[in-house]
Protein backbone atom coordinates (compact mmCIF):
# COMPACT_ATOMS: atom_id res chain seq x y z
CA UNK A 1 0.00 0.00 0.00
CA UNK A 2 1.16 3.51 -0.81
CA UNK A 3 2.02 6.06 1.86
CA UNK A 4 -0.77 8.39 0.81
CA UNK A 5 -3.79 7.11 -1.07
CA UNK A 6 -6.50 9.41 -2.33
CA UNK A 7 -9.46 8.05 -4.25
CA UNK A 8 -12.38 9.92 -5.76
CA UNK A 9 -12.15 12.88 -3.42
CA UNK A 10 -15.02 15.34 -3.66
CA UNK A 11 -15.85 18.48 -1.75
CA UNK A 12 -18.46 21.10 -2.42
CA UNK A 13 -18.81 24.33 -0.50
CA UNK A 14 -22.07 26.15 -0.10
CA UNK A 15 -21.72 29.85 -0.58
CA UNK A 16 -24.47 32.28 0.22
CA UNK A 17 -24.88 34.75 -2.58
CA UNK A 18 -25.71 38.39 -2.21
CA UNK A 19 -29.43 38.89 -1.88
CA UNK A 20 -31.05 39.78 -5.17
CA UNK A 21 -33.59 42.55 -5.43
CA UNK A 22 -37.14 41.46 -4.76
CA UNK A 23 -36.14 38.25 -3.05
CA UNK A 24 -36.59 37.65 0.61
CA UNK A 25 -33.83 35.14 1.19
CA UNK A 26 -30.32 34.92 -0.04
CA UNK A 27 -29.75 32.17 -2.52
CA UNK A 28 -27.24 29.50 -1.85
CA UNK A 29 -24.84 28.35 -4.47
CA UNK A 30 -22.89 25.13 -4.48
CA UNK A 31 -19.27 25.66 -5.44
CA UNK A 32 -17.50 22.43 -6.25
CA UNK A 33 -13.96 22.69 -4.89
CA UNK A 34 -12.79 19.15 -5.62
CA UNK A 35 -14.30 16.88 -8.24
CA UNK A 36 -13.09 13.34 -8.15
CA UNK A 37 -9.44 13.74 -7.23
CA UNK A 38 -7.28 10.62 -7.01
CA UNK A 39 -3.56 10.20 -6.53
CA UNK A 40 -0.97 8.22 -4.65
CA UNK A 41 2.24 9.39 -3.07
CA UNK A 42 5.16 7.24 -1.95
CA UNK A 43 7.08 7.73 1.24
CA UNK A 44 9.92 10.20 0.75
CA UNK A 45 8.52 11.85 -2.38
CA UNK A 46 8.69 15.60 -2.92
CA UNK A 47 5.55 16.52 -4.80
CA UNK A 48 4.61 19.94 -6.13
CA UNK A 49 0.92 20.72 -6.16
CA UNK A 50 0.17 23.58 -8.49
CA UNK A 51 -2.80 25.27 -10.08
CA UNK A 52 -4.32 28.72 -10.41
CA UNK A 53 -5.98 30.50 -7.52
CA UNK A 54 -9.11 28.75 -6.37
CA UNK A 55 -8.24 25.44 -8.01
CA UNK A 56 -8.77 23.46 -4.81
CA UNK A 57 -5.17 23.07 -3.67
CA UNK A 58 -5.69 24.32 -0.15
CA UNK A 59 -8.88 22.32 0.16
CA UNK A 60 -6.92 19.17 -0.62
CA UNK A 61 -4.29 20.07 1.95
CA UNK A 62 -6.92 20.78 4.57
CA UNK A 63 -8.55 17.41 3.94
CA UNK A 64 -5.25 15.58 4.00
CA UNK A 65 -4.28 17.26 7.24
CA UNK A 66 -7.55 16.26 8.85
CA UNK A 67 -9.16 19.64 9.45
CA UNK A 68 -11.78 19.35 6.74
CA UNK A 69 -14.14 16.49 5.97
CA UNK A 70 -14.72 15.66 2.29
CA UNK A 71 -18.19 14.96 0.91
CA UNK A 72 -17.07 11.64 -0.48
CA UNK A 73 -13.96 9.75 -1.44
CA UNK A 74 -11.26 7.89 0.37
CA UNK A 75 -8.10 9.20 1.94
CA UNK A 76 -5.59 7.02 3.71
CA UNK A 77 -2.34 8.34 5.08
CA UNK A 78 -0.24 5.50 6.50
CA UNK A 79 -3.53 3.69 6.88
CA UNK A 80 -5.17 6.50 8.83
CA UNK A 81 -8.24 8.45 7.78
CA UNK A 82 -7.13 11.99 8.61
CA UNK A 83 -10.44 13.53 9.71
CA UNK A 84 -11.47 10.47 11.70
CA UNK A 85 -8.21 10.00 13.59
CA UNK A 86 -7.59 13.73 13.78
CA UNK A 87 -5.49 13.72 16.95
CA UNK A 88 -3.40 10.68 16.11
CA UNK A 89 -2.93 11.99 12.57
CA UNK A 90 -1.94 15.42 13.87
CA UNK A 91 0.87 13.88 15.86
CA UNK A 92 2.50 12.53 12.68
CA UNK A 93 2.17 15.41 10.26
CA UNK A 94 3.62 18.87 10.01
CA UNK A 95 1.87 21.78 8.35
CA UNK A 96 3.04 25.18 7.21
CA UNK A 97 0.41 27.63 6.09
CA UNK A 98 2.43 30.43 4.53
CA UNK A 99 -0.16 33.08 5.23
CA UNK A 100 -1.00 32.11 8.75
CA UNK A 101 0.89 32.08 12.01
CA UNK A 102 1.31 29.37 14.56
CA UNK A 103 3.95 30.90 16.83
CA UNK A 104 2.89 33.29 19.55
CA UNK A 105 3.20 36.90 18.58
CA UNK A 106 4.34 38.53 21.80
CA UNK A 107 6.70 35.98 23.29
CA UNK A 108 10.20 34.80 22.29
CA UNK A 109 10.01 32.07 19.66
CA UNK A 110 11.78 29.66 21.99
CA UNK A 111 8.75 29.86 24.31
CA UNK A 112 6.49 28.89 21.44
CA UNK A 113 8.77 25.95 20.69
CA UNK A 114 8.72 24.90 24.34
CA UNK A 115 4.95 24.90 24.14
CA UNK A 116 5.00 22.79 20.98
CA UNK A 117 7.25 20.36 22.81
CA UNK A 118 4.53 19.94 25.43
CA UNK A 119 1.74 19.78 22.85
CA UNK A 120 3.47 16.91 21.04
CA UNK A 121 4.73 15.44 24.33
CA UNK A 122 8.32 15.27 23.09
CA UNK A 123 10.96 13.79 25.38
CA UNK A 124 13.54 16.35 26.61
CA UNK A 125 16.63 14.95 24.93
CA UNK A 126 14.84 14.35 21.66
CA UNK A 127 13.45 17.87 21.62
CA UNK A 128 16.81 19.42 22.39
CA UNK A 129 18.71 17.59 19.69
CA UNK A 130 16.01 18.28 17.12
CA UNK A 131 15.84 21.96 18.04
CA UNK A 132 19.61 22.21 17.73
CA UNK A 133 19.52 20.52 14.35
CA UNK A 134 16.74 22.75 13.05
CA UNK A 135 18.08 26.03 14.40
CA UNK A 136 21.41 25.29 12.75
CA UNK A 137 19.89 24.34 9.43
CA UNK A 138 17.52 27.31 9.45
CA UNK A 139 20.00 29.74 11.04
CA UNK A 140 17.72 30.61 13.89
CA UNK A 141 20.18 30.31 16.76
CA UNK A 142 20.52 34.03 17.41
CA UNK A 143 16.78 34.65 17.13
CA UNK A 144 15.47 32.18 19.68
CA UNK A 145 15.10 34.80 22.41
CA UNK A 146 13.47 37.35 20.13
CA UNK A 147 9.71 37.81 20.21
CA UNK A 148 8.08 36.85 16.94
CA UNK A 149 6.75 40.36 16.38
CA UNK A 150 10.29 41.68 15.99
CA UNK A 151 11.30 39.26 13.24
CA UNK A 152 11.34 40.07 9.55
CA UNK A 153 9.05 38.14 7.24
CA UNK A 154 11.83 35.82 6.09
CA UNK A 155 12.97 35.15 9.63
CA UNK A 156 9.42 34.52 10.69
CA UNK A 157 8.90 32.04 7.89
CA UNK A 158 12.01 30.11 8.92
CA UNK A 159 10.85 30.20 12.53
CA UNK A 160 7.41 28.90 11.53
CA UNK A 161 8.99 26.10 9.53
CA UNK A 162 11.11 25.08 12.50
CA UNK A 163 7.96 25.00 14.64
CA UNK A 164 6.24 22.69 12.17
CA UNK A 165 9.13 20.22 12.12
CA UNK A 166 10.04 19.96 15.81
CA UNK A 167 8.03 16.79 16.30
CA UNK A 168 9.75 15.07 13.37
CA UNK A 169 6.68 14.67 11.16
CA UNK A 170 7.00 12.02 8.48
CA UNK A 171 4.73 14.03 6.23
CA UNK A 172 4.97 17.74 5.65
CA UNK A 173 2.35 19.94 3.99
CA UNK A 174 3.68 23.25 2.80
CA UNK A 175 1.08 25.74 1.67
CA UNK A 176 2.89 28.65 -0.01
CA UNK A 177 5.90 28.59 2.25
CA UNK A 178 8.00 31.03 0.25
CA UNK A 179 5.49 33.86 0.10
CA UNK A 180 7.26 37.19 0.52
CA UNK A 181 10.76 35.76 0.94
CA UNK A 182 13.83 37.44 -0.50
CA UNK A 183 16.18 35.52 -2.81
CA UNK A 184 18.56 34.47 -0.07
CA UNK A 185 15.82 33.22 2.24
CA UNK A 186 14.14 31.44 -0.63
CA UNK A 187 17.32 29.57 -1.57
CA UNK A 188 17.96 28.77 2.08
CA UNK A 189 14.43 27.41 2.38
CA UNK A 190 14.92 25.18 -0.68
CA UNK A 191 18.24 23.86 0.58
CA UNK A 192 16.68 23.15 3.91
CA UNK A 193 13.72 21.27 2.45
CA UNK A 194 16.01 19.15 0.28
CA UNK A 195 18.17 18.42 3.30
CA UNK A 196 15.20 17.48 5.49
CA UNK A 197 13.85 15.22 2.76
CA UNK A 198 17.21 13.52 2.18
CA UNK A 199 18.21 13.27 5.83
CA UNK A 200 14.92 12.10 7.31
CA UNK A 201 13.00 10.78 4.33
CA UNK A 202 10.26 13.30 5.00
CA UNK A 203 7.48 13.22 2.44
CA UNK A 204 6.63 16.71 1.25
CA UNK A 205 3.57 18.04 -0.51
CA UNK A 206 4.35 21.57 -1.66
CA UNK A 207 1.53 23.87 -2.69
CA UNK A 208 2.78 27.01 -4.32
CA UNK A 209 2.63 29.52 -7.13
CA UNK A 210 6.40 29.84 -7.15
CA UNK A 211 7.40 27.68 -10.10
CA UNK A 212 11.10 28.15 -9.39
CA UNK A 213 10.54 26.41 -6.07
CA UNK A 214 8.74 23.56 -7.76
CA UNK A 215 11.44 23.23 -10.42
CA UNK A 216 14.19 23.21 -7.80
CA UNK A 217 12.55 20.82 -5.36
CA UNK A 218 9.96 18.56 -6.84
CA UNK A 219 10.57 15.45 -8.86
CA UNK A 220 6.88 15.27 -9.52
CA UNK A 221 4.12 17.81 -10.03
CA UNK A 222 0.38 17.55 -9.97
CA UNK A 223 -1.64 20.24 -11.69
CA UNK A 224 -5.07 21.04 -10.37
CA UNK A 225 -7.68 23.20 -12.08
CA UNK A 226 -11.37 23.68 -11.36
CA UNK A 227 -11.17 20.92 -8.80
CA UNK A 228 -9.83 18.35 -11.25
CA UNK A 229 -6.41 16.81 -11.61
CA UNK A 230 -5.08 17.78 -15.02
CA UNK A 231 -1.54 16.49 -14.93
CA UNK A 232 0.56 14.18 -12.81
CA UNK A 233 4.18 13.59 -13.75
CA UNK A 234 7.55 15.28 -13.94
CA UNK A 235 7.93 18.98 -14.55
CA UNK A 236 10.25 18.97 -17.64
CA UNK A 237 7.79 16.79 -19.58
CA UNK A 238 4.96 19.11 -18.65
CA UNK A 239 6.90 22.22 -19.61
CA UNK A 240 8.18 20.85 -22.93
CA UNK A 241 4.61 20.85 -24.16
CA UNK A 242 4.38 24.59 -23.74
CA UNK A 243 7.99 25.45 -24.44
CA UNK A 244 7.26 27.20 -27.74
CA UNK A 245 9.48 30.26 -27.64
CA UNK A 246 13.16 30.56 -26.80
CA UNK A 247 15.37 33.58 -27.08
CA UNK A 248 19.04 33.66 -28.09
CA UNK A 249 20.95 36.82 -27.33
CA UNK A 250 24.25 37.26 -29.16
CA UNK A 251 27.03 39.85 -29.13
CA UNK A 252 29.24 39.66 -32.26
CA UNK A 253 32.82 40.92 -32.60
CA UNK A 254 31.63 43.07 -35.51
CA UNK A 255 28.95 45.55 -34.29
CA UNK A 256 26.60 45.72 -37.25
CA UNK A 257 25.74 42.13 -38.16
CA UNK A 258 22.08 41.12 -38.58
CA UNK A 259 22.11 37.40 -39.39
CA UNK A 260 19.53 35.75 -41.60
CA UNK A 261 18.00 32.65 -40.06
CA UNK A 262 15.25 30.96 -42.01
CA UNK A 263 12.68 29.51 -39.58
CA UNK A 264 13.34 31.95 -36.74
CA UNK A 265 10.30 33.75 -35.41
CA UNK A 266 11.95 37.09 -35.00
CA UNK A 267 15.34 38.80 -35.26
CA UNK A 268 16.06 42.20 -33.84
CA UNK A 269 19.02 44.34 -32.84
CA UNK A 270 19.39 46.65 -29.87
CA UNK A 271 22.76 48.38 -29.83
CA UNK A 272 25.33 45.64 -30.34
CA UNK A 273 23.02 42.91 -29.04
CA UNK A 274 21.17 40.68 -31.48
CA UNK A 275 18.09 38.93 -30.20
CA UNK A 276 16.69 35.89 -32.00
CA UNK A 277 13.39 34.28 -31.07
CA UNK A 278 12.61 30.81 -32.30
CA UNK A 279 10.55 27.78 -31.54
CA UNK A 280 12.56 24.62 -30.82
CA UNK A 281 9.79 22.56 -32.43
CA UNK A 282 10.14 24.51 -35.70
CA UNK A 283 13.91 24.76 -35.87
CA UNK A 284 16.37 22.81 -33.69
CA UNK A 285 18.69 24.81 -31.46
CA UNK A 286 21.92 23.50 -33.15
CA UNK A 287 20.71 24.88 -36.50
CA UNK A 288 20.20 28.32 -34.95
CA UNK A 289 23.68 28.23 -33.45
CA UNK A 290 25.22 27.15 -36.72
CA UNK A 291 23.49 30.00 -38.55
CA UNK A 292 24.79 32.52 -36.05
CA UNK A 293 28.37 31.23 -36.26
CA UNK A 294 28.30 31.58 -40.01
CA UNK A 295 27.13 35.17 -39.72
CA UNK A 296 30.10 36.38 -37.71
CA UNK A 297 32.49 35.83 -34.80
CA UNK A 298 30.51 35.38 -31.62
CA UNK A 299 31.83 37.11 -28.52
CA UNK A 300 29.01 36.20 -26.15
CA UNK A 301 25.83 34.13 -26.35
CA UNK A 302 22.97 33.14 -24.05
CA UNK A 303 19.94 30.95 -24.69
CA UNK A 304 16.90 31.52 -22.56
CA UNK A 305 13.90 29.28 -22.39
CA UNK A 306 10.71 31.16 -21.89
CA UNK A 307 10.15 32.24 -18.33
CA UNK A 308 8.62 29.39 -16.39
CA UNK A 309 5.75 31.59 -15.25
CA UNK A 310 4.87 32.29 -18.88
CA UNK A 311 4.91 28.58 -19.61
CA UNK A 312 2.58 27.90 -16.73
CA UNK A 313 0.36 30.80 -17.74
CA UNK A 314 0.07 29.45 -21.28
CA UNK A 315 -0.63 26.02 -19.85
CA UNK A 316 -3.43 27.41 -17.67
CA UNK A 317 -4.77 29.28 -20.70
CA UNK A 318 -4.78 26.18 -22.83
CA UNK A 319 -6.48 24.16 -20.10
CA UNK A 320 -8.97 27.01 -19.84
CA UNK A 321 -8.35 27.60 -16.18
CA UNK B 1 -2.36 17.48 31.22
CA UNK B 2 1.22 18.58 30.66
CA UNK B 3 0.12 20.16 27.41
CA UNK B 4 -2.68 22.23 28.89
CA UNK B 5 -0.55 23.35 31.81
CA UNK B 6 2.01 24.69 29.35
CA UNK B 7 -0.62 26.56 27.37
CA UNK B 8 -1.77 28.08 30.64
CA UNK B 9 1.75 29.11 31.60
CA UNK B 10 2.57 30.66 28.25
CA UNK B 11 -0.67 32.63 28.12
CA UNK B 12 0.00 33.82 31.66
CA UNK B 13 3.46 34.97 30.64
CA UNK B 14 2.07 36.78 27.67
CA UNK B 15 -0.45 38.62 29.82
CA UNK B 16 2.21 39.84 32.22
CA UNK B 17 3.97 41.51 29.32
CA UNK B 18 1.21 44.03 28.82
CA UNK B 19 2.14 46.35 31.69
CA UNK B 20 0.91 49.44 29.90
CA UNK B 21 -2.50 47.86 29.45
CA UNK B 22 -2.47 46.94 33.12
CA UNK B 23 -1.73 50.48 34.31
CA UNK B 24 -4.25 51.96 31.88
CA UNK B 25 -6.82 49.41 33.03
CA UNK B 26 -6.25 50.19 36.69
CA UNK B 27 -6.61 53.93 36.16
CA UNK B 28 -9.77 53.42 34.13
CA UNK B 29 -11.30 51.05 36.66
CA UNK B 30 -10.41 53.29 39.63
CA UNK B 31 -12.06 56.24 37.90
CA UNK B 32 -15.14 54.17 37.18
CA UNK B 33 -15.20 53.01 40.80
CA UNK B 34 -14.96 56.54 42.17
CA UNK B 35 -17.66 57.86 39.86
CA UNK B 36 -20.03 55.01 40.69
CA UNK B 37 -19.40 55.42 44.41
CA UNK B 38 -19.98 59.19 44.23
CA UNK B 39 -23.23 58.43 42.43
CA UNK B 40 -24.43 55.94 45.01
CA UNK B 41 -23.43 58.19 47.90
CA UNK B 42 -25.47 61.00 46.39
CA UNK B 43 -28.38 58.62 45.95
CA UNK B 44 -28.14 57.46 49.55
CA UNK B 45 -28.02 61.03 50.91
CA UNK B 46 -31.44 61.69 49.49
CA UNK B 47 -33.00 58.28 49.75
CA UNK B 48 -31.23 55.63 51.83
CA UNK B 49 -31.80 52.07 50.64
CA UNK B 50 -32.26 48.90 52.65
CA UNK B 51 -28.74 47.85 51.78
CA UNK B 52 -26.06 49.73 53.78
CA UNK B 53 -23.99 52.10 51.65
CA UNK B 54 -20.78 50.45 52.86
CA UNK B 55 -21.88 47.22 51.19
CA UNK B 56 -22.52 49.03 47.93
CA UNK B 57 -19.10 50.68 48.00
CA UNK B 58 -17.42 47.35 48.68
CA UNK B 59 -19.48 45.74 45.94
CA UNK B 60 -18.40 48.40 43.44
CA UNK B 61 -14.72 48.05 44.31
CA UNK B 62 -14.73 44.27 44.02
CA UNK B 63 -16.54 44.49 40.69
CA UNK B 64 -14.07 47.02 39.35
CA UNK B 65 -11.05 45.11 40.67
CA UNK B 66 -12.09 41.91 38.91
CA UNK B 67 -13.43 43.65 35.83
CA UNK B 68 -10.84 41.93 33.66
CA UNK B 69 -12.29 38.56 34.61
CA UNK B 70 -15.66 39.46 33.12
CA UNK B 71 -15.09 41.69 30.15
CA UNK B 72 -11.93 40.94 28.27
CA UNK B 73 -11.79 38.59 25.36
CA UNK B 74 -8.49 37.23 24.23
CA UNK B 75 -7.70 39.44 21.22
CA UNK B 76 -5.20 36.93 19.84
CA UNK B 77 -7.74 34.16 19.95
CA UNK B 78 -10.39 36.21 18.16
CA UNK B 79 -7.82 37.23 15.55
CA UNK B 80 -6.90 33.62 15.02
CA UNK B 81 -10.48 32.70 14.32
CA UNK B 82 -10.99 35.66 12.04
CA UNK B 83 -7.80 35.19 10.04
CA UNK B 84 -7.89 31.41 9.95
CA UNK B 85 -4.75 30.98 12.06
CA UNK B 86 -6.93 28.55 13.93
CA UNK B 87 -6.11 26.04 11.17
CA UNK B 88 -2.86 25.42 13.00
CA UNK B 89 -4.65 24.65 16.25
CA UNK B 90 -6.84 22.15 14.45
CA UNK B 91 -3.68 20.36 13.32
CA UNK B 92 -2.59 19.75 16.91
CA UNK B 93 -3.07 16.52 18.78
CA UNK B 94 -5.12 18.22 21.48
CA UNK B 95 -8.68 18.50 22.64
CA UNK B 96 -9.67 21.91 21.33
CA UNK B 97 -12.16 22.70 24.06
CA UNK B 98 -9.60 22.13 26.79
CA UNK B 99 -6.92 23.87 24.75
CA UNK B 100 -8.92 27.10 24.56
CA UNK B 101 -10.39 26.71 28.03
CA UNK B 102 -7.01 26.88 29.75
CA UNK B 103 -5.96 29.70 27.48
CA UNK B 104 -9.00 31.82 28.32
CA UNK B 105 -8.68 30.98 32.00
CA UNK B 106 -5.00 31.93 32.12
CA UNK B 107 -5.79 35.31 30.67
CA UNK B 108 -8.66 35.90 33.07
CA UNK B 109 -6.74 34.87 36.18
CA UNK B 110 -3.56 36.71 35.32
CA UNK B 111 -5.24 39.77 33.91
CA UNK B 112 -7.59 40.22 36.83
CA UNK B 113 -5.07 39.42 39.59
CA UNK B 114 -2.56 41.87 38.13
CA UNK B 115 -5.18 44.58 38.40
CA UNK B 116 -7.12 43.43 41.46
CA UNK B 117 -4.22 43.31 43.91
CA UNK B 118 -3.02 46.92 43.51
CA UNK B 119 -6.58 48.17 43.16
CA UNK B 120 -7.83 46.50 46.32
CA UNK B 121 -4.87 47.84 48.28
CA UNK B 122 -5.66 51.29 46.97
CA UNK B 123 -9.36 50.89 47.74
CA UNK B 124 -8.53 49.81 51.29
CA UNK B 125 -6.53 53.00 51.84
CA UNK B 126 -9.37 55.31 50.85
CA UNK B 127 -11.26 57.15 53.64
CA UNK B 128 -14.28 55.64 55.37
CA UNK B 129 -17.34 55.60 53.14
CA UNK B 130 -15.23 55.66 49.97
CA UNK B 131 -12.98 52.66 50.49
CA UNK B 132 -13.59 48.91 50.57
CA UNK B 133 -14.66 47.37 53.88
CA UNK B 134 -13.25 44.27 55.49
CA UNK B 135 -15.21 41.07 54.91
CA UNK B 136 -18.27 40.69 57.06
CA UNK B 137 -16.95 37.59 58.79
CA UNK B 138 -14.10 35.11 58.45
CA UNK B 139 -16.41 32.30 57.27
CA UNK B 140 -17.87 34.78 54.78
CA UNK B 141 -14.40 35.48 53.38
CA UNK B 142 -13.45 31.80 53.33
CA UNK B 143 -16.66 30.91 51.48
CA UNK B 144 -16.27 33.73 48.97
CA UNK B 145 -13.02 32.20 47.74
CA UNK B 146 -14.47 28.94 46.36
CA UNK B 147 -17.37 31.03 45.06
CA UNK B 148 -14.87 33.22 43.19
CA UNK B 149 -13.21 30.12 41.78
CA UNK B 150 -16.54 28.74 40.60
CA UNK B 151 -17.27 32.15 39.12
CA UNK B 152 -14.01 31.90 37.21
CA UNK B 153 -14.90 28.45 35.86
CA UNK B 154 -18.29 29.74 34.91
CA UNK B 155 -17.06 32.81 33.05
CA UNK B 156 -14.38 30.80 31.27
CA UNK B 157 -16.97 28.31 30.08
CA UNK B 158 -19.20 31.18 29.00
CA UNK B 159 -16.44 32.76 26.96
CA UNK B 160 -15.52 29.46 25.37
CA UNK B 161 -19.12 29.21 24.16
CA UNK B 162 -18.76 32.68 22.64
CA UNK B 163 -15.61 31.47 20.91
CA UNK B 164 -17.46 28.48 19.53
CA UNK B 165 -20.12 30.79 18.11
CA UNK B 166 -17.46 33.07 16.71
CA UNK B 167 -16.14 30.09 14.79
CA UNK B 168 -19.43 29.99 12.95
CA UNK B 169 -20.06 33.66 12.38
CA UNK B 170 -16.37 34.51 11.88
CA UNK B 171 -16.82 38.07 12.99
CA UNK B 172 -17.23 38.32 16.74
CA UNK B 173 -18.18 41.98 16.93
CA UNK B 174 -21.95 41.67 16.61
CA UNK B 175 -22.48 38.94 19.14
CA UNK B 176 -19.79 40.36 21.38
CA UNK B 177 -21.54 43.72 21.67
CA UNK B 178 -24.76 41.99 22.69
CA UNK B 179 -23.06 39.67 25.14
CA UNK B 180 -21.11 42.53 26.69
CA UNK B 181 -24.32 44.40 27.31
CA UNK B 182 -25.82 41.37 29.03
CA UNK B 183 -22.62 40.90 30.98
CA UNK B 184 -22.40 44.52 32.15
CA UNK B 185 -25.98 44.67 33.36
CA UNK B 186 -26.69 41.16 34.61
CA UNK B 187 -23.38 40.56 36.37
CA UNK B 188 -23.77 43.64 38.57
CA UNK B 189 -20.91 45.51 36.99
CA UNK B 190 -22.81 48.76 36.34
CA UNK B 191 -25.51 48.56 38.96
CA UNK B 192 -24.93 46.23 41.92
CA UNK B 193 -27.45 43.41 41.68
CA UNK B 194 -28.14 43.97 45.37
CA UNK B 195 -29.84 47.28 44.47
CA UNK B 196 -32.31 45.70 42.04
CA UNK B 197 -35.90 45.27 43.31
CA UNK B 198 -36.22 42.07 45.33
CA UNK B 199 -38.54 40.41 42.86
CA UNK B 200 -36.03 41.05 40.04
CA UNK B 201 -33.17 39.78 42.16
CA UNK B 202 -34.89 36.45 42.69
CA UNK B 203 -34.69 35.84 38.94
CA UNK B 204 -31.43 37.61 38.10
CA UNK B 205 -29.43 35.80 40.75
CA UNK B 206 -30.39 32.52 39.11
CA UNK B 207 -28.93 33.54 35.74
CA UNK B 208 -25.37 32.53 34.83
CA UNK B 209 -24.09 36.12 34.87
CA UNK B 210 -24.86 36.46 38.58
CA UNK B 211 -22.67 33.44 39.32
CA UNK B 212 -19.47 35.16 38.21
CA UNK B 213 -18.79 37.95 40.70
CA UNK B 214 -22.11 38.74 42.34
CA UNK B 215 -22.17 35.44 44.21
CA UNK B 216 -18.70 35.73 45.79
CA UNK B 217 -19.22 39.42 46.57
CA UNK B 218 -22.47 38.72 48.43
CA UNK B 219 -20.66 36.17 50.55
CA UNK B 220 -17.84 38.64 51.21
CA UNK B 221 -20.13 41.50 52.26
CA UNK B 222 -22.34 39.19 54.30
CA UNK B 223 -25.37 40.02 52.18
CA UNK B 224 -25.74 36.27 52.02
CA UNK B 225 -24.92 34.83 55.45
CA UNK B 226 -22.44 31.91 55.53
CA UNK B 227 -25.27 29.60 56.59
CA UNK B 228 -26.97 30.16 53.21
CA UNK B 229 -23.77 29.76 51.19
CA UNK B 230 -24.55 26.17 50.23
CA UNK B 231 -27.39 27.23 47.94
CA UNK B 232 -25.22 29.82 46.19
CA UNK B 233 -22.35 27.42 45.65
CA UNK B 234 -24.74 24.79 44.34
CA UNK B 235 -26.28 27.15 41.78
CA UNK B 236 -22.77 28.15 40.69
CA UNK B 237 -21.69 24.54 40.35
CA UNK B 238 -24.79 23.66 38.31
CA UNK B 239 -24.21 26.54 35.90
CA UNK B 240 -20.54 25.68 35.60
CA UNK B 241 -21.40 22.12 34.68
CA UNK B 242 -24.12 23.16 32.23
CA UNK B 243 -22.03 25.81 30.47
CA UNK B 244 -18.98 23.58 30.28
CA UNK B 245 -21.06 20.77 28.84
CA UNK B 246 -22.67 23.01 26.25
CA UNK B 247 -19.34 24.52 25.20
CA UNK B 248 -17.70 21.12 24.94
CA UNK B 249 -20.52 19.85 22.75
CA UNK B 250 -20.35 22.91 20.48
CA UNK B 251 -16.61 22.52 19.96
CA UNK B 252 -16.92 18.82 19.24
CA UNK B 253 -19.54 19.61 16.62
CA UNK B 254 -17.38 22.32 15.08
CA UNK B 255 -14.40 20.10 14.85
CA UNK B 256 -16.33 17.84 12.52
CA UNK B 257 -17.94 20.39 10.28
CA UNK B 258 -15.62 23.30 10.15
CA UNK B 259 -15.03 25.34 7.05
CA UNK B 260 -11.89 27.37 6.81
CA UNK B 261 -12.15 30.03 4.22
CA UNK B 262 -9.47 31.12 1.80
CA UNK B 263 -6.23 29.56 0.66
Amino acid sequence: MKYIQVNGLRKTFTVRKKREKGRLLREREAVPALQDISFQIDRGELVGYIGPNGAGKSTTVKILSGILTPDSGEVLVEGRIPWKDRREHARRIGVVFGQRMQLWWDVPILDSYDLLKEIYLLPDADYRSRLKELTEALQLGSLLRTPLRQLSLGQRMRAELCGSLLHRPGLLFLDEPSIGLDAVSKLALRDFLKWENREHGTTVLLTTHDMEDVAALCSRVMVLGHGKKLYDGDLPTLLSRYDTVRTVTVRFEQPDILPELPGAAGISREGDLVRVEYSPQMIPTPDILQGLQQAGTIRELTIQPENIDYLIASMYREMEL
Amino acid sequence: MRTYLSVFRLRRRMETQYRGAMIGGIICQVMFGLILIALYRALYQNKPQAMPVGHVVTYVWLQQAFFRMLLASDPDLLDKIRTGGIAYDLCRPVNLYAFYYVRIMAQKITGSLMRAVPMLILAALLPEGWGISLPDSLPGLLLSLPALLLGLFCVTALENITMAFTMRTLDPRGIQALLNLLMMTLSGNILPLTLFPDSWQRVITLLPYAQLLDAPIRLYTGDVPPAAAGRILLIQALWTAALTGLGYWLWQRHQRRLVLQGG
